[in-house]
């Protein structure tokens, strides 16, 4: 019989202490896992919904900075004016080498005219776009034509439906941008063309028009010049346009970033208490364990076990232990974070985004290998102590 | 076969206490011998049986078994010598409960590089039919009584073919037929295969199973 | 040991049943209003009385798991676990559905519960199968 197969049978032989021992693997490895997929998850969200945006500053009206953040974060519509004039006040900065003007809109909520209740829409200027149209070009081939859209992950026409309805007026879907894991994903994107003919027919069509101020912008996107000092460009901006908000890409977010640190923070101290306790009570475990049972390891002494070889056999009952526990904790883990995504973000009200498969895989590996070494580092001690034992005195009552 | 030269052990029970348990003992047990170490409770014998095994150090002194010196071997040649060589019977009940009797057995196999060509579980089949529990080899040892444990104890200590059984107070928890039982296997085994036995115990009815008895008394053999 | 999977899975049961009763459209006031003015309960209402009809069976499943010590009757009952959760998983995915909306209670709570809780029953029973098949048989 090998000591592996001792082992298995010990385990098989105790199956109280096993029981506990399994489930601290567990919640060690479980809980750490969702903690790494929650906070990655929405750092990755942030990192991706920077680059669909597109922008190194986003101009806003003054005041409105907050609101417009949320809007883009969680996808809750929002509406905010300026005046048309600001894009080429803008667009005429020095180091600016792209501005374009964004128009904010909402869908009714539960209105008949509209099939998406309370929609954030945000129209776009194909002329001056640098966000969107690239993905187009590259998924679609062409621009999108009058009544057409693209919606973010999130956004679907309803079942038993060809097309989505918003204010009357039928706007086809032809493709959903990747995932960001932030309020983007529930954002329709249309030209600025499709926007006012919804305006123009939601007069006859729709329970309440949809109301777009002539001349008048929600804020402009502006890409800078390799190269360029954004923040320079951000300060001339205020300077020379009046009653406007640049938000510098870094500085996007802010509220959302410091969410994420705090969240961050109390999120690892729980799992910090929770690992210190889980492995302090393995190892107090395997000490029980190891005093129960020394008499029998001294026995495995005289009939011929060595030193190591005893060792051997009480790490991979811990190994075994740990392994097994990890891996059902992982996949708990995962799939209740990946299951419960929509609960807990809206839940938490921070967006976050579930890996990609071979990232997923090697966190699920990391998560794997540091449970098993944790677990079995928390039976060295013991186990070590009791392989060095006299046999005659381990054997004494 | 054993060989103790002026072996001495002290055990130090506090800092400033130390208990002598065996003092300048000289012991030579030849091949084939059933030698049985009699005396109270304290005597020292069961440490002279360990120092004999190896299973303990000397303060002084040397043991040798064959030619070999013990103490003058790394603890992995040691536990290699005594997996080959000794088969050990204790007093308590020394069966792993989460092993069936079989697995109990063929155990010593697992340990040491012996190749010996016979199947462990075959060997540990044949040994159980001639301690007599053939019928019992998927029982585990809570499902048998104290007397069929001490065969299968013994039937374990058999399965490397070993030179030298040790058997410390094999008897003591048992009932008086039982005992009997007990003792007249050692006598057959020792008849029929002529491997050393050293028994200890504190019955002196049951020198009479033996080839050769001692007493011990105070660490000191008389 | 099949106590404690027995207890699980019990546990397991009222989840499914009471997450049916209490997470659907209809226990939030939401219903489907029709061209004659009645309204009539979204799918998800339908995907909560069949958990609900699916929880009662398992409830008794782990019930009598944790009394049977026959290695036959265990592998039944291993079986019709895993029969049971399979179909749990199915109800709000493929079999009857619930609202396609994410920020619908049903859509955010139900169906992950479900989805996790057959899961869960599924692997419980296989366990349990794996354990039976490699104890020796006890006669109750």
């Amino acid at each position: 019989m090998s000591l592996f197969r001792l082992a298995t049978k010990n385990i098989e032989g105790s199956s109280f202490r096993s029981g506990v021992v399994f489930l601290c693997a567990l919640v060690v490895a479980g809980l750490s896992l969702s903690t790494v997929l929650v906070i990655r998850g929405a750092q990755d969200s942030l990192r991706l919904a920077l680059e669909r945006l597109g922008a190194d500053i986003i101009v806003v009206p003054e005041g409105e900075a907050s609101r417009v953040e949320t809007a883009l974060l969680m996808g809750k519509p929002t509406q905010t004016w300026m005046p048309q004039e600001n894009l080429s006040k803008i667009a005429s900065i020095s180091g600016v080498a792209a501005a374009s003007p964004q128009l904010f809109l909402a869908s009714l909520s539960n209105a008949s005219c509209c099939s998406a209740s309370e929609l954030f829409m945000v129209a776009f200027d194909p002329k001056t776009d640098f966000a969107i149209e690239p993905w187009l070009r590259q998924r679609l081939g062409h621009e999108l034509r009058l009544g057409e859209s693209v919606g973010g992950n999130l956004v679907f026409v309803p079942e038993g439906e060809e097309n989505i309805k918003l204010y009357g007026y039928i706007i086809s879907l032809k493709g959903n941008l990747e995932p960001t894991g932030m309020g983007l994903d529930q954002t329709l994107f249309l030209t600025f063309d499709t926007a006012r003919d919804i305006a123009r027919i939601s007069k006859t069509r729709a329970v309440k028009p949809l109301e777009i101020p002539d001349n008048k912008i929600s804020a402009v996107m502006v890409k800078m010049q390799p190269g360029a000092d954004a923040h320079k460009a951000a300060l001339d901006i205020m300077q020379t346009v009046p009653n406007v908000t640049p938000i510098e890409s870094p500085q996007l977010f802010q509220a959302y970033r410091k969410q994420i640190t705090g969240l961050l923070r109390g999120m690892m101290a729980v799992l910090g208490i929770t690992l210190v306790l889980s492995l302090v009570m393995i190892s107090l475990i395997f000490s029980m364990a190891a005093n129960e049972r020394r008499r029998e390891i001294g026995v495995l002494r005289a009939l011929g076990a060595t030193r190591v070889a005893i060792l051997q056999s009480l790490l991979s009952e811990a190994a075994m232990l740990a392994l097994g526990g990890s891996a059902v904790g992982i996949a708990l883990a995962v799939m209740t974070v990946g299951l419960f995504r929509n609960l807990i973000v809206r839940s938490l009200e921070m967006p976050f985004l579930f890996p990609s498969l071979p990232a997923l895989l090697t966190l699920i590996g990391g998560g794997l290998i540091v449970a098993m070494v944790s677990v079995t580092l928390a039976a060295l001690l013991p186990a070590y102590r009791v392989s060095r034992q006299d046999p005659a005195v381990a054997m004494r009552e | 076969m054993i060989a103790l030269r002026d072996v001495t052990k002290t055990y130090m029970v506090s800092k400033e206490i130390a208990v002598t348990a065996v003092r300048d003992v000289n012991l030579t047990v030849d091949k084939s011998e059933f030698l049985v170490i009699t005396g109270r409770s304290g005597s020292g014998k069961t440490t002279l049986l360990n120092l004999a095994a190896g299973l303990v150090k000397p303060t002084s002194g040397a043991v040798s078994l064959g030619e070999v010196n013990i103490w003058g071997l790394s603890d992995k040649e040691q536990s290699l010598l005594r997996n080959s060589k000794i088969g050990f019977v204790f007093q308590f009940p020394s069966l792993l409960p989460s092993l069936t009797v079989i697995e109990n057995v063929a155990l010593p196999r697992s340990f040491g590089t012996n190749h010996r060509n016979q199947d462990p579980y075959e060997r540990a089949t044949q040994l159980l039919t001639l301690v007599g529990l053939s019928d019992k080899v998927s029982a585990y040892p809570r499902q048998l009584s104290a007397g069929q444990q001490q065969r299968v104890v013994i039937a374990r200590a058999l399965v490397n073919e070993p030179e030298v059984i040790l058997a410390d107070e094999p008897t003591s928890n048992l009932d008086e037929q039982t005992e009997r039982e007990i003792m007249d296997l050692f006598h057959d085994i020792h008849a029929k295969t002529g491997v050393t036995i050293v028994l200890v115990t504190h019955t002196s009815q049951l020198v009479a199973y033996g080839t050769r008895a001692i007493q011990m008394a105070n660490g000191v053999i008389q | 040991m099949f106590k404690v999977l027995a207890a699980i899975v019990v546990v397991l049961a009222l989840v499914i049943g009471a997450v049916g009763q209490f997470t659907d459209c209809q226990s939030q006031g939401k219903s489907i209003a029709l061209a004659n003015g009645k309204t009539t309960p979204m799918k998800c209402h339908w995907t909560g009385q069949a958990a609900l009809g699916t929880a009662l069976p398992l409830l008794g499943l782990g019930s009598v798991t944790a009394f049977t010590k026959r290695k036959e009757s265990r592998r039944i009952i291993a079986v019709f676990g895993t029969l049971l959760g399979a179909f749990v998983i199915l109800l709000p995915t493929q079999l009857i559905g619930v609202c396609s909306n994410p920020d619908m209670l049903c859509n955010s709570v139900m169906k992950p519960t479900l989805i996790l809780s057959g899961a869960l029953v599924i692997g419980i029973s296989l366990v349990g199968l794996v354990i039976s098949e490699r104890k020796p048989e006890q006669i109750a």
